[in-house]
């Protein structure tokens, strides 16, 4: 309105001074198309993963139980973990899990992937075969793995004892000293293919002209992994270790179908103690339980994502 | 121009709301509209039980009838009010053919009464944590199966219709309830009402080898503890071990508490209000325990045994006493008659102190979400029929929860049932001599003795620092529902 009255008394003139830029433009309405695909994802994430995820933390400050929403009672239910023995524990045995397997499924992997990466003989088939642990259903694979190590009748005690390596029967998963070894052993073995192929896909990329380089510099096979390799595949080492760490901080099968978390909270860890809480029905604890871990996958996540950010 | 055309999107843009705010409003006018014949029905509550009562007196009396023990109804059954579709969990055990049989039977119930029935048959060591997702996302079936823990903990959190008229009903018509079975589900222990309807009453029976126990001396059951740890001695010769009990984080491991308190140790205090396991009795238990632990007479693996680690040790004839509830007889009917034939049962031996010997029941109940809660209770009071129960006890092995039951054959034949039936009238009360209550519920459910006793074979811990760890974590835990 203000132009069409700047148009009829100032004249044609001053009318080429006050026009405006439509505000629809061409950037704008690319803008506005770009926002509106974004929304439905948006939604989608604030839906399934930020909803829950902080739902989980108000929860784990509240002591709801099944059926009753429950009231606000600030850091009680973490008060009451912190003087629960079995907390301690569990927290120490998720920590030592996620440390110890991921190490080990980083040297399995590694070099597995190392080795498939090289020109063998029905290379395509180990490289299928290797997929079959973490293809296999988990609670088979860790069924198979109790059956193993069963004190009588388990197959490792028969190899020993057959062998004459050691006359007694050990009770793999009943004593403290071979409990968490036994369930890192069954974990490794069932996440070392993802490591292995996702290396293998990253070492497919490094470029062979720097192997051929080096080599014409002189640099031996050591030098060759320690120099180009390695760097060349850090950033999937570092994501496959993230990745990896949170599934095996949140796993719960390997345990419960092994050992219950027993014997004697040996391999007590947090998402069994969750379950635990959520057979008293007590959502409050149990929540305050899975919400623990968070502190430690959080520093995991920034110190990844600073690692990542600097290359 | 422009200006007509601002308005016009303007009004295109109102319009586009104004019919989404309409359809909105249609959505939650159509929800309302749904919810008005569910309104009609609880508006016609005094109607509809009445309509319910009549169908499942009339579903029983038919069946009775077709056997010639009731006369028949004249009356045309009655229609029970329902939304047509329904959902039942029921509870898994042992025996495949118990689990059919009762899907059959509730699924012909829903087909004779066109309500179409989801049987979802659930590990019943998972039920607690079914429950407990599906009450906090509103998804709770229209009736399930549970054992005592859970009707006290959804009663406590107000979960469950209601069911004395239930109750009263199947009491009256099968001859009144057993008193033990009365005593379990007492309204004092559940805010005020029945919430649950029991179909059988489970318990451990003390299994033995009487092939082994004969050769070393030993022709009848050990009458205590010490007697049996010390038949146990003369005959453990690995692989064969003498006292097959978990000590696990299972609920087979929590069958250590009764025998502590046997011993006259306690959970807690006569008020059920404060942990006190802390006691000379306590040790004199982990001692006795521990020491035979110690002597290597519990089969290995058995602090890290699941559920069935009993079951495996004493079919694969590792295990000369076991504690259980009929599920291995089950199996050896089926696989292994020889070791069946050299098998006896006999009730929980005593302790120092005291026979402590709980039977707990097994229990219906009805969610108060139910969408069909007069067609859950016809059907709990139809699978109350004598029809069912004859057929369903021998295949299920549960002691009896009604009078009428006792009079079956099996409670007079059958050497297990003999057991079970024995053990509703002699055996103790759910957590006797303890309070049962949700803290008590919770002090099991976190597995405190079976650890208390896995920090003195495993941990190396002395007696008194793994009773001083039970008891802080019992204080924890009692100090919750102060």
């Amino acid at each position: 309105m203000a132009a069409r009255q700047g148009n009829s008394v100032l004249g044609p003139q001053s009318s080429a001074l006050t026009v405006r830029r439509p505000f629809w433009t061409f950037s704008r309405r690319g803008s506005l198309t770009g926002y509106l695909l974004v929304i439905p994802v948006c939604a989608v994430l604030l839906t399934l993963v930020a909803y829950p995820f902080f739902y989980a933390i108000v929860i784990s400050f509240t002591d709801r139980v099944v059926g009753n929403a429950g009231h606000w009672v600030g850091l009680q239910n973490f008060r009451y973990l912190w003087n629960f023995v079995s907390f301690k524990r569990a927290l120490t045995n998720t920590l030592t899990l996620v440390l110890v397997s991921d190490g080990l499924k980083l040297v399995v992997g590694l070099s597995l992937a190392l080795l498939l990466n090289e020109r063998l003989r029905a290379r395509g088939m180990f490289r299928s075969f290797i997929l079959l642990p973490w293809a296999m259903p988990g609670f088979v694979a860790f069924l198979t793995w109790r059956l193993l190590f069963l004190p009588i009748g388990g197959a490792f005690n028969l190899i020993l004892t057959q062998t004459h390596i050691h006359a007694g029967i050990i009770d793999w998963l009943g004593q403290r000293s071979t409990a968490m070894p036994a369930v890192i052993v069954a974990t490794v073995w069932r996440g070392f293919p993802f490591w292995c192929i996702s290396f293998l896909a990253a070492l497919q990329n490094v470029p062979q002209e720097q192997y051929e380089a080096a080599k014409t510099d002189g640099a031996n096979a050591w030098q060759r992994f320690w120099f180009i390799t390695l760097p060349s595949i850090r950033h999937v080492i570092l994501v496959v270790a993230l990745l990896s760490s949170i599934w095996t901080a949140n796993s719960f099968e390997n345990i419960w179908l092994m050992t219950q978390g027993g014997p004697s909270d040996a391999t007590m860890v947090l998402p069994v103690l969750a379950y635990f809480g959520l057979a008293s029905q007590r959502l409050g604890e149990a929540a305050a339980v899975s919400v623990a871990i968070i502190p430690a996958l959080a520093i995991l996540v920034f110190i990844v994502a600073a690692l990542l950010q600097k290359d | 121009m422009s200006g007509t055309a601002r308005v016009s999107r303007r009004h295109f843009l109102g319009g586009i709301a104004g019919t989404a705010a309409a359809a909105i409003l249609a959505a939650c006018g159509g929800s309302s509209a749904t919810n008005t014949p569910n309104a009609g029905t609880g508006s016609t509550g005094s109607a509809a039980p009445t309509a319910a009562a009549a169908a499942a007196t009339s579903a029983p009396v038919a069946t009775t009838a077709a056997s010639g023990s009731t006369p028949a109804s004249t009356a045309a059954p009655a229609v029970i009010s329902s939304t047509g579709k329904m959902t039942y969990w029921g509870g898994l055990i042992f025996s495949d053919d118990a689990n059919n049989l009762q899907v059959q039977t509730i699924k012909d119930w829903g087909t004779q009464n066109k309500i179409n029935i989801d049987v979802v048959m659930i590990n019943q060591n998972e039920t607690n944590q079914k429950v407990a997702a599906a009450v906090t996302s509103n998804t709770m079936p229209d009736a399930l199966d549970m054992g005592l823990d859970l009707l006290l903990l959804l009663s406590n959190q107000k979960q469950l219709l209601p069911l004395d008229d239930t109750y009263a009903k199947i009491g009256k018509a099968h001859g009144g309830w057993l008193k033990a079975v009365d005593t379990a589900v007492d309204p004092k222990l559940f805010g005020g009402t029945r919430n649950g309807i029991p179909y059988g009453m489970g318990g451990n029976v003390l299994f033995r080898r009487t092939d082994v126990l004969k050769k070393a001396g030993f022709n009848d059951a050990p009458k205590t503890w010490t007697e049996l740890s010390d038949m146990s001695e003369k005959v453990t010769k690995p692989p064969l071990y003498g006292m097959a009990f978990a000590i696990s984080n299972v609920g087979d491991g929590n069958d250590m508490v009764y025998i502590m308190q046997s011993w006259g140790g306690r959970v807690a205090d006569d008020q059920g209000k404060a942990c006190t396991i802390k006691s000379p009795e306590t040790k004199a238990f982990l001692q006795w325990v521990t020491d035979e632990y110690k002597k290597g007479q519990f089969p290995p693996g058995v602090t890290t045994w699941d559920g069935a680690g009993d079951n495996n040790a004493y079919q694969s004839g590792q295990a000369v006493f076991i504690k259980n509830t009929g599920s291995v007889t089950i199996w050896m009917r089926a696989n292994d008659k020889d070791l069946l034939n050299n098998t006896l049962y006999s009730a929980m031996p005593r302790g120092p102190k005291m026979l402590v010997s709980p039977s707990s029941p097994v229990i219906r109940g009805v969610p108060k979400t139910s969408k069909n809660p007069d067609a859950a209770k016809a059907l709990l009071e139809y699978l109350a029929n004598k029809e069912f129960t004859q057929k369903y006890y021998p295949l299920a092995i549960y002691g009896p929860v009604l009078q009428d039951e006792t009079t079956y054959d099996l409670f007079k034949t059958d050497p297990v049932h003999i057991g079970l039936a024995d053990l509703v009238v002699n055996g103790t009360a759910p957590a006797f001599p303890d309070v049962s209550n949700t803290a008590y519920a919770d002090f099991n459910n976190n597995y405190i003795v079976p650890k208390m006793i896995q920090r003195v074979v495993i941990d190396h811990y002395d007696l008194d620092k793994a009773i001083d760890e039970a008891q802080k974590s019992g204080d924890a835990i009692y100090a919750k529902y102060k």
